[in-house]
């Protein structure tokens, strides 16, 4: 207790030092008085009493400086007379401080950014209620998503959880009619709320008794979306809200910050699962045995290990699946379902497409900017060796005059830390623009995530600790140099009279050495990234990239019966070929790289398969002219025609592939296959054309079997279906003119568009985002690394400025001096290139999974990046090169 | 040289509470002589020493200070014991006398028993 009183005290008296100081020298005087009296009393004389006094007691200075050392913090005050110090004389070199903090700002800040992006997306628990509690529950080798009976038995059954929720992502048209206008949502059981902790700020949230069959349609909106949609009114419990053409009924509003268990996804509307067959009606899922459409989370019960409530679910996976089997399955996958069983596993940061989607494309991210930052220390380091030996002198004078070495280090440091502190607070700032600019280009399905980029400790304490690490690495060595000063050197009369210049100039030869080799394994990444990028965009997909626009209908506002819906489509896909402008249209199931797929096992006969997967085959459903809309080569046969109808035979449409792997060596026209998918094989189906092979998934993938089926030859209709419309106008100009036919068609249906080319651009992303960042940060690589090398240069030729002269003076042509400079730059910049070839060799595989088309070794990338490095860095040196070889040599000898 | 310091600094710092003790509120000369005094002038007292013991004791609440006159209407800085100070007076006293008839035990000569 005391010792804290004491600190206290201390702590308080650096801020009234004078008056402390006055008051000892006072009480210092008054005492002296006294002693001078005792000692004239005893005879001596004033002056002699005076002295002995002073002699006896101690002299008023030192007394002064021991008792500072009780009576306030001297570490503190040192270190406040250090920066005090430090800031003054970065304000003299006022070219070296900017120089060094934007160099700073630029390492520390492009650090900063991806490590919140990553904070965000990998590293961050959920926002919930002790989130390191929370478990998924998945089936061991296969998916964690559920079917709504297997849930609602589990939920029964279970055991060990204090709380369990079931989870399905959704998203509803809020719109009732014409353009679509969407938000995200969950359904959710009953529990969810309660189980993660999740208030209301108004209203109130689902509770269990909310969750049961045959319930109203109540939904829990979003913070932001209550912001977002209702403009924050308080009323907004009372107004109206349409989820896919139903009225919903808003129970309550939740709390800020609480952005669902999906990271990257923040649903506006939370709906309870037994409201789902409100807006699904007769297609709901809630009793479909083999719709899979939910995830499980829950709470263990306080005191229940990992392992035990594993065992104990175990105990009722049985049981649950035996009792769920769906019906018409074959019997070898029902034997399969009935042999499953529960997991679990740690939940604390819940699920992410996002995340699973770019967390390598992150970590590449992350290294690279690392890159960058030790470049940019580099730089610095060199600019503070560069100015270090214009203070050998202050340096020396200090030491001479008894400053111990490390209270000089500490004060170098001081000024590192100075420049540090100003390149973070810069930094941070670039970091904060910079991801938010680069967080939209994170899209999965043509959606950007929402992050959180909210600053929290592990963030601060990142940025920190990157700020102190750069001062260390580019402050200690040229700090301990700077101070290895030998104090006579302050008694020089020549100016740069410094023995030790040299040792310390190889530094920073290193150093460049180590930016020119960082910055070619840099711009070799980024020029792989960039080729396959290239390769991608530019790839023959099988079909027309441009001119085309695709629409997706959702015929539910419609209120159509399920069985008018195959006249219904016919009937918009002849509205829609006669708009103006139109030259081709059709209609399908699936489109494009849509991120949509359908598979079937197919049997034919003649063909052993070699394994399982290879009589998958992938299909689409798809009009007349659907070929000729897209632009994919028909080759042999003929398009659907009127006469294929859902009475005529079955018929389908393959492409090569499927040709050559069923019907190697023979005409594929007029063969036969069956799918296999149902208890009962369909019947057979005739080939009656062939089409070049075109991408599916995604534009990466190897050709696959495709088969197209005929709309016109199937009753049951789904709602939603896609139209592809190849137009002679602008996409706007045709977007516009559709959306007028179809709303007049029927303004209840619901339609988005998306041009083609964007629907591929959008498949990308990620190598789009892989590209411009890794070109940036190539670039900016290269930018600090030729700045490093300029710096050298300049200041090796200013060291050898006399040098330069006396070989002027003796008859040295311009063109000499300027090769014996450059000759410099260029051992740098072989050795530079040699190491970085090196490392790029050694590392590039890190990112082949992003390559394509281009080999992780290409010798053409390697090659050109390192022509690209010569020739700029070449440049840098050049500069100086021409400045020396045109000075006066009788200047520069005068100088001496 | 540190070491000894310390020791010399908790041992004067008793000797700074026992001379307040025994003769009330006292100015820094007023110590430093008495001290000399007591230990027969085989002790020097250096402000250097001094001053840094009274700050401690200061700052630890143990003794206070006052701006005062002295006997002969000059104006001198007083010193004194607080009423904290007065009970670790007390308890540091204890313990000093316990540690000298402990060390004295080893010491005495053989065969004494006590």
């Amino acid at each position: 207790m005391k010792t804290l009183r004491a600190f206290f005290l201390r702590l308080m008296a650096l801020f009234n030092r004078r008056r402390w100081e006055q008051d000892l020298a006072d009480e210092l005087e008054s005492n002296l008085q006294f002693a001078i009296d005792d000692r004239v009393r005893s005879g001596m004389s004033p002056e002699t009493a005076r002295r002995d006094a002073l002699l006896h007691y101690g002299l008023p200075d030192s007394i002064r400086e021991s008792y500072r050392d009780r009576k306030s913090l001297p570490f503190i005050e040192t270190a406040v007379g250090d920066i005090r110090y430090a800031t003054r004389m970065l304000r003299q070199s006022r070219g070296f401080a900017v120089a060094a903090i934007l160099s700073l700002a630029l390492g520390i800040g492009a650090n900063t950014a991806i490590f919140s992006l990553l904070n965000a997306l990998i590293l961050k628990s959920l926002p919930v209620e002790r989130p390191d509690e929370l478990v998924q529950v998945n089936m061991p080798g296969r998916s964690s998503i559920f079917t709504n009976p297997i849930w609602e038995a589990l939920r029964d059954r279970q055991d060990v959880f204090s709380g369990v929720f079931a989870i399905g992502s959704s998203r509803f048209d809020l719109s009732r009619g014409g353009e679509s206008r969407f938000v995200d949502g969950d359904w959710v059981s009953g529990a969810f709320f309660s189980t993660l902790g999740v208030k209301p700020v108004l209203g109130r949230t689902l509770a269990v008794s909310d969750d049961r069959r045959g319930c109203p349609a109540l939904a829990v909106i979003s913070y932001d979306f209550w912001q977002r949609e209702f403009g924050g009114r308080s009323d907004v419990l009372e107004q109206p809200l349409s989820l896919d053409g139903h009225p919903f009924q808003i129970l309550g509003v939740l709390s800020p910050g609480f952005y669902g268990i999906e990271v990257g996804r923040a649903p506006g509307v939370y709906t309870p699962l037994c409201a789902e067959v409100i807006v699904t009606g007769t297609g709901s899922s809630l009793d479909r045995r083999s719709h899979w459409w939910l995830r499980v989370f829950g709470r263990p019960r306080a005191g229940v290990l990992l392992q035990a409530a594993v065992a104990r679910l175990q105990v009722v996976a049985p049981g649950i699946f035996r009792d769920t089997q769906p019906p018409n399955w074959r019997p070898e996958d029902l034997k399969e379902y009935v042999s499953r069983s529960f997991e679990l596993q740690p939940a604390s940061h819940g699920t992410s497409r996002f995340r699973d989607e770019y967390r390598t494309a992150l970590y590449i991210m992350m290294a690279m900017v690392a890159v960058v930052l030790l470049i940019a220390c580099a730089n610095v380091a060199n600019l503070l060796l560069a100015r270090a030996a214009n203070r050998a002198r202050e340096m020396a004078t200090r030491l001479a005059l008894g400053s111990s070495r490390s209270r000089l280090v500490r004060q170098l440091l001081t000024e590192c830390l100075l420049l540090s502190l100003a390149g973070s607070l810069l930094g941070a700032l670039l970091a904060w623009s910079g991801a938010h600019a680069i967080m939209p280009l994170i899209a999965v399905d043509g959606r950007s995530p929402f992050l959180d980029l909210a600053i929290d400790a592990r963030m601060l304490l990142f940025t920190m600790g990157v700020a102190v690490a750069s001062t260390m690495l580019f402050g200690l060595a040229p700090a301990w140099r700077s101070s290895a000063v030998a104090p006579h050197t302050a008694l020089k009369a020549g100016g740069r009279g410094m023995v030790q210049g040299h040792s310390r100039f190889t530094l920073g030869k290193s150093l460049v050495v180590a930016q020119i080799g960082l910055s070619l394994v840099l711009l070799v990444a980024a020029g792989l990234l960039l080729r396959s990028f290239n390769k991608l965009t530019t790839l023959n997909p099988g079909f027309d990239r441009d001119g085309i626009v695709l629409a997706r209908v959702d015929l539910r506002g419609a209120r159509q019966a399920p069985e008018n819906r195959p006249a219904l489509y016919r009937e918009l896909l002849d509205r829609v070929r006669s708009v103006p402008g139109v030259t081709s249209a059709s209609s399908s199931d699936i489109t494009p790289v849509g991120d949509s797929m359908w598979n079937d096992e197919i049997r034919v006969d003649g063909f052993q398969p070699k394994s399982a997967k290879d009589s998958v085959v992938l299909f689409n459903q798809i009009s007349d002219r659907y070929f000729e809309t897209l632009g994919t080569p028909l080759l042999d046969g003929r398009d659907f025609n009127e006469h294929d109808t859902v009475q005529s035979p079955k018929v389908a449409i393959v492409n090569e592939t499927f040709a050559a792997r069923f019907f190697p060596g023979t005409r594929a026209i007029g063969r036969t296959y069956r799918v296999t998918g149902g208890p009962v094989p369909d019947p057979a189906t005739e080939i009656i054309g062939i089409v070049k092979d075109t991408k599916y998934r995604n534009l990466r993938e190897q050709p696959e079997p495709i088969a197209y089926v005929a709309l016109s030859q199937e009753s049951k209709l789904g709602p939603f279906f896609h139209l592809e419309v190849r137009s002679a106008v602008a996409p706007g100009q045709s977007v516009a003119a559709l959306k007028a036919a179809l709303a007049q068609l029927d303004p209840a249906l619901s339609v988005t568009f998306v041009t083609l080319s964007a629907q591929l651009d959008s498949s990308l992303n990620r190598e789009r985002i892989l590209a411009v960042l890794s070109t940036f940060f190539g670039g900016l690589a290269l930018l600090l690394a030729t700045i490093g090398l300029y710096g050298v240069m300049a200041y090796s030729v200013e060291r050898r400025r006399g040098e330069i002269g006396i070989r002027m003076a003796l008859g040295a042509g311009k063109t000499k001096v300027l090769r014996m400079v450059l000759q410099e730059a260029a051992v740098l910049l072989v050795i530079g290139v040699l190491a970085g070839m090196a490392i790029a060799a050694a590392t590039t595989r890190f990112v082949s999974t992003f390559l394509y088309g281009v080999d992780a070794s290409d010798t053409a990338t390697f090659t050109a990046s390192a022509a690209l490095l010569a020739a700029v860095t070449l440049i840098a040196g050049y500069l100086p090169a021409r400045r020396a070889a045109s000075q006066d040599p009788m200047s520069a000898l005068r100088e001496e | 040289m540190s070491e000894k310091a310390d020791v010399w600094q908790g041992t004067l710092a008793l000797m700074i509470l026992k001379t307040l003790e025994a003769l009330g509120p006292l100015h820094g000369y007023g110590i430093a002589r008495r001290i000399e005094q007591t230990s027969g002038d085989e002790l020097s007292v250096n402000y250097g020493t001094l001053y840094p013991s009274l700050l401690k004791l200061e700052q630890e609440g143990y003794i206070s200070s006052e701006w005062g006159l002295s006997d002969n209407k000059r104006k001198a800085k007083f010193y004194s014991l607080t009423r904290t100070g007065r009970t670790q007076l007390e308890q540091e006293a204890r313990q000093w006398e316990q540690t000298t008839a402990i060390i004295a035990r080893f010491f005495a000569p053989a065969g004494d028993s006590k």
